[in-house]
């Protein structure tokens, strides 16, 4: 079933809402003006942001369609962006040049760093956002984005065209048809169409098609998926009622301030667009018995409850919450939706109630007695794709080209969509330009983790970042997210700024020296002592203690350092964001030297490739169990480090796939001193895939 | 207690042959090798980090027994890796390496107690020209349990080695481009293999008192685990009961002191690398002194014709039929003497009291064995003529024996070993003195992990102290993976928006 249509009329004077202003069909005046992109990206929400900018940023011509483009940046659920987890993996996302980091420091009205008591490595950083602000400064980005182009339009199918034959997929993808008939060319695709796939809505025992409250779904291109063999899954989440902003009385409640100073959440930001004093607060309130009553009196009239779809088990509705913790407070915080928001997202209240009892419950709540319901909470169900059916590159096993991002995964939240949206942008732009993928390994990033765990576990419930997810923790922190991926995003997939990539190189070479400075300085305890009094060190031991040592006390920093040995330390208190850093690598010193050996030993496994275009299921050459080959076929790990992490493969079968790897490779060897037979050989595997 | 009521309020008679005094109690203690485990989940080539031991290959130094399991003449026992070199430096006391690839012969010490443990050859391979491609070691010592115990636990004491993985060797050598295809084709069926048997080990393992504890441990340290990283990811947006982290506190110092406690004790029992305690008691002058040197073959107790030679416990490490006992003599059992002697007399009856407890408490651990092991030796048999009468009949089942003459030794040997076999299991079945050396390499590892537990300080550093200690624990258990912390957390708290 390959649609092969004539290269369709371009559609570019095909806008129907010219209401937006800014929306023109290129931003980039060099852009040649032909039916033809290197990537086409569906969808303009977390991921398609990210996915279009990132392709763009790599030097693809890239075109960005989405249902409507006054959406483009809307942020359909919470008011807020960042968090214990998601804040690592916006700063990922920025040292990757991604948006969604600096555009929340233009949008934020609360800025907070949650976790500051727990330690550097595990510090949150969170902001409720402006959604107007947000949407509108990222349009602006999008629409100033050098070679992307937007376009509104709803996409039906896929075009497809035969596999090229030195990569694996039963096909290829080459374009898009949109629901008007029109086509659209494009060397690769990504998907972006979060709940949009078969979407539908849950209110009380209501249910309707809409990938978001007003917004239509996409069933053709659900159907498209299906039938060229992918597995899909369905899932199901959440959003709260939003209450009147003045039907609440505030005074009666628990009041949360934001941080002073504000943190920002991006490598290139010295602070947040607004002042601390400027900023809007929180409130906290709590449920009661009498909420628990109404829920359970009801849960007849509740189907989005009832259904045994997997929904979050951490995000879970108010309704599940009071069914598996009976008799307990639960926490409302109220977040302002924007400055001149006359909205309040009630966060933890999140439901499916009938509208009319939606009100009912939540004038129950302290503070709430009088509230107005301007918009009812709903749930919504959609399609996922089993993600052990893409790469890590997020490319498709089965159609090559095509690359998924965000909650077509199976992923919830806007941080993991815009993270897997980098990747995939990235991506399909280097599959373009014929350079090997951009991989990220649990080892270097959130992101490597996210990915790896999709692509090699698959999920069965809407998949959260969390930092307990993560093995390598300590080293993997916010404040080196620049380290450990500006330099490899510019060298290996050349997605980031000059200005930032200088910035990240003199940022590590001033770490590097500021280290070996401080394992330089050795002083008796005492001699410590006595030039910073307030350190708590013991001076019973005889052993020298260097200055590195020194600056793991809590009550040591940089500055107080400095000031003890002004020379040669004086000069690395003076930019605070590294004197800042410099601290945080003292304190985990000792135990990252434990972690470097053990990341080392998980990259030897990953660095041992196993074929692309191997069949686990006829291959005869590897003793496997049949359960192995199942496991294997339906993953398609691409390392003996991911093979070795699918639960069933065992130890025995992981050996022989290492010694199968190493036998492809001597014989690839061989291969490259005869390229005739090499040519046969291909044609013979090029054959054996057509009749697969 | 039950000694005591065995112990004859007069000494049986013996016929008209009362001139002999021939009673020797033995008594075996039971002490179950507190060997164990080791699972196969965590034998994994590349577990998730949370597994908390080193990944193979990670550069860490491996060591094993790589002779076959059981008595043997000679046990080889080979580490590789980096810290090889120093191993072998920290073994012999030596500033110097020995010549690379000759054997050459050294006292073996522990580097602990400094204890002497064998001499033997050693071998220095340095890489690239080893087996692995690493630097190896070979250390070619006498077969016998208590020596390579008493190594491979010499060896798990430095630190930077681990008791190797299922094939782990085989595996660095192919990673290293030191075997070839063939050579690899048996390594997959050893691994299988190796880990079959550690399975089955862990499994027959798992179902005594130690396994229940160490999966008891893991239980406690998981949860106390999830509490801390619910904290950790949940603890400023949602409403975790007052207390998470305090009732975590609580947890892992109470499993700290469990864990020191019982790691102490396997030390007690690892003083002498043995997994059996065989006590000789009875009357004054009955022998025991002369049995003693005469089971360890050199001369421990004083002997003289003197009642009341012997005043105070003396033990000795002895390799009984191939199994490692700690041998004590202790002073005879009678009253109205002097202070000294009295004071014998007590440790000596303490000695066997707290034998009694002990071997009531791990009777159950012992499918085989419900109550405490007792032989009743009877001395002197040199003394009985050949054609008068024997013994009296009514004496419980006994064994003769003449210090003097050496009759009847055979004999003892015999039912020793038997004994022994029941209370330690078959050395020439399954490897306990690898899995031991494991469990307690582990073990250690896991309260090591627990010191650096502070959670009043930077949570996460605690929390990874509390990762690796759980790996530790884990490997002994199997499980570990990160969706079991999860599990809980979702469990034990109403946590998300």
């Amino acid at each position: 079933m390959f649609y092969l249509r004539g290269c369709g009329r371009w559609v570019a004077a095909s806008f129907t809402k010219q209401q937006f202003p800014l929306v023109r069909l290129s931003s980039d005046s060099a852009a040649p003006r032909t039916p033809h992109f290197d990537v086409i990206v569906i969808g303009g929400g977390h991921a398609g942001t990210e996915a279009a900018t990132a392709a763009a940023r790599c030097g693809s011509r890239t075109l960005l369609l989405t249902h409507r483009v006054d959406t483009i940046g809307q942020m359909s659920c919470n008011p807020s962006f960042g968090g214990i987890g998601k804040g690592h993996l916006m700063r990922e996302v920025d040292a990757l040049d991604g948006l969604c980091s600096r555009i929340c420091d233009q949008s934020g009205v609360h800025y907070k760093v949650l976790n500051r008591r727990k330690g550097p490595a595990v510090w949150g950083l969170r902001a409720q956002i402006d959604r107007k602000l947000y949407k509108q400064n990222m349009q602006k980005e999008i629409l100033n984005t050098p070679l992307l182009t937007v376009q509104e339009g709803a996409v039906e199918d896929l075009i497809l065209t035969e596999p090229e034959p030195e990569h694996t997929g039963k096909c290829r993808v080459s374009g898009v048809v949109l629901v008007d008939g029109s086509t659209v060319y494009a060397e690769s695709v990504i998907l972006t169409t979060g709940t949009f796939l078969r979407g539908m809505i849950v209110i009380g025992l209501e249910m309707h098609p809409a990938g978001r409250l007003g917004d239509q779904p996409s069933i053709g291109l659900a159907q498209t998926l299906e039938k060229l063999g992918f597995v899909v899954g369905r899932l199901k989440t959440g959003t709260p009622p939003r209450i009147a902003k003045d039907s609440i009385n505030f005074s009666i409640l628990n009041k949360q301030t934001p941080d002073n100073p504000s943190v920002p959440f991006s490598f290139t930001n010295e602070t947040v667009w607004i002042k601390p004093e400027d900023q809007l607060p929180c409130y906290l309130t709590y449920t009661n018995p009498r909420v628990d009553e109404i829920v359970l009196n009801n849960l007849h009239l509740n189907s989005h409850v009832k259904e045994t779809t997997r929904g979050p088990r951490y995000c879970p509705s108010i309704e599940s919450k009071v069914l598996r913790f009976p008799n307990r407070l639960h926490q409302v915080w109220l977040e302002p939706e924007g400055m001149d928001s006359d909205l309040i997202y009630p966060q933890g209240l999140s439901m499916t109630l009938p509208t009319e009892l939606q009100e009912k419950m939540i004038t129950c709540i302290r503070g709430l007695e009088k509230a107005k319901v301007i918009q009812p909470g709903y749930g919504v169900q959609y399609d996922y794709l089993d993600p052990r059916q893409i790469t890590p590159s997020l490319e498709t096993h089965l159609v090559q080209r095509l690359f998924f991002a965000g909650q077509i995964n199976g992923t919830t939240g806007y941080e993991e969509a815009a993270a897997q949206g980098v990747i995939a942008g990235i991506n399909a732009s280097l599959r373009v330009s014929r350079k090997p993928p951009f991989v990220v390994s649990r080892t270097e990033g959130y992101i490597g983790v996210l990915i790896d765990d999709l692509t090699t576990l698959g999920t069965s419930e809407p998949y959260r970042m969390f930092t307990s997810r993560v093995e390598f923790r300590l080293s993997l922190r916010p404040d080196n997210a620049d380290i450990r991926l500006t330099l490899r995003g510019y060298k290996d997939a050349g997605c980031v700024s000059q200005q930032r990539y200088e910035g990240a190189c003199w940022m590590k070479s001033s770490l590097e020296e500021g280290i070996s400075v401080l394992k330089s300085i050795e002083f008796s305890s005492s001699k410590w002592k006595n030039l910073i009094p307030e350190v708590s060190i013991s001076t019973s031991r005889s052993l020298p203690v260097r200055a590195l040592d020194v600056l793991k006390y809590e009550e040591v920093d940089m500055d107080s350092l400095a000031k003890a040995v002004p020379e040669p330390l004086k000069k690395y208190t003076k930019c605070r964001e590294l004197a800042e850093r410099l601290k945080i690598e003292a304190t985990y010193e000792s135990v990252l030297f434990h972690q470097l050996q053990e990341i080392k030993g998980v990259q030897q496994d990953e660095a041992l490739q196993l074929p692309k275009d191997i069949d686990y299921l006829t291959i005869r050459d590897v003793s496997l169990s049949h359960e192995v080959r199942e496991k294997l076929h339906f993953s398609r790990p691409q390392t003996i480090g991911a093979a070795s992490r699918i639960p069933g493969v065992t130890p025995a079968a992981i050996i022989n796939l290492l010694r199968f790897v190493k036998t492809t490779q001597q014989r690839q060897a061989a291969m490259n001193e005869s390229p005739k037979t090499d040519q046969c050989l291909r044609n013979a595997d090029r054959l054996q895939e057509r009749q697969l | 207690a039950v000694n005591k009521a065995e112990e004859p309020q007069n000494p049986p008679q013996l016929g008209h042959l009362a001139i002999i005094k021939p009673l020797v109690y033995l008594t075996l203690r039971l002490s179950l090798p507190d060997a164990l485990i080791r699972l196969p989940s965590g034998s994994r080539l590349c577990t998730r980090r949370s597994s908390g031991a080193a990944a193979p290959g990670s550069g860490a130094t491996i060591f094993a027994l790589s002779s076959g399991q059981g008595r043997c003449g000679i046990a080889v026992i080979r580490t590789s890796g980096p810290s090889s070199g120093h191993a072998l430096r920290i073994l012999t006391a030596a500033r110097d390496l020995p010549p690379a690839r000759h054997a050459s012969l050294r006292l073996l010490s522990d580097p602990r107690s400094g204890e002497p443990l064998d001499r033997a050859l050693v071998l220095w391979f340095p890489g690239p020209r080893s087996f692995t491609g690493e630097d190896c070691v070979e250390f070619h010592v006498h077969g016998g349990p208590a020596v390579v115990s008493g190594v491979l636990q010499a060896l798990g004491s430095v630190p930077g080695l681990r008791p190797a993985e299922a094939g782990e060797f085989t595996r660095r050598a192919f990673a290293n481009g030191k075997l070839n295809l063939t050579e690899v084709e048996g390594l997959a069926d050893l691994i299988h293999a190796e880990t079959e048997a550690q399975r089955r080990q862990a499994l027959r393992q798992l179902d005594g008192e130690l396994g229940h504890l160490c999966r008891g441990w893991a239980e406690t340290l998981t949860k106390a685990l999830a509490h801390v990283e619910a904290y950790i990811d949940f603890g400023e947006d949602d409403n975790l009961e007052e207390g998470v982290l305090e009732q975590a506190d609580i947890e892992v110092r109470a499993l700290e002191v469990a864990l020191g406690a019982h790691l102490r004790d396997a030390r007690r029992g690892q003083r002498l690398r043995s997994g059996a305690h065989v006590v000789v008691t009875g009357p004054p002058n009955a022998g025991k002194s002369s049995l003693v040197n005469l089971l360890s073959r050199k001369p421990v107790s004083i002997v003289s014709p003197e009642p009341g030679t012997t005043r105070d416990v003396l033990e000795t490490p002895v390799d009984l039929a191939g199994f490692p006992v700690l041998l004590s003599d202790t002073a005879g059992l009678r009253e109205g003497v002097g202070p000294v002697e009295q004071e014998g007399v007590r440790r000596a009856r303490e000695s066997c009291n707290f034998l009694a407890t002990v071997v009531a408490s791990v009777g159950a651990q012992s499918p085989s064995d419900s109550s405490q092991r007792l032989l009743l030796v009877l001395n002197k048999s040199d003394l009985l003529s050949p054609e008068g009468p024997g013994p009296r009949p009514d004496l419980p089942p006994h064994l003769l024996l003449s210090c003097l003459t050496g009759e009847g030794l055979d004999g003892l040997l015999e039912a020793l070993r038997k004994e022994l076999a029941a209370v330690c299991g078959d050395p020439s079945t399954g490897s306990p003195l690898l899995t031991r050396a494991r469990h307690q390499h582990h073990l250690q590892g896991c309260l090591d992990a627990l010191s650096h537990y502070k959670p009043s300080k930077d949570l996460a550093l605690a929390a990874e102290a509390l990762r690796v200690a759980r790996g530790h624990l884990t490997r002994l258990t199997g499980g570990g993976g990160t969706e079991e912390i999860l599990d809980i957390i979702f469990r034990d708290f109403c946590v998300g928006k």
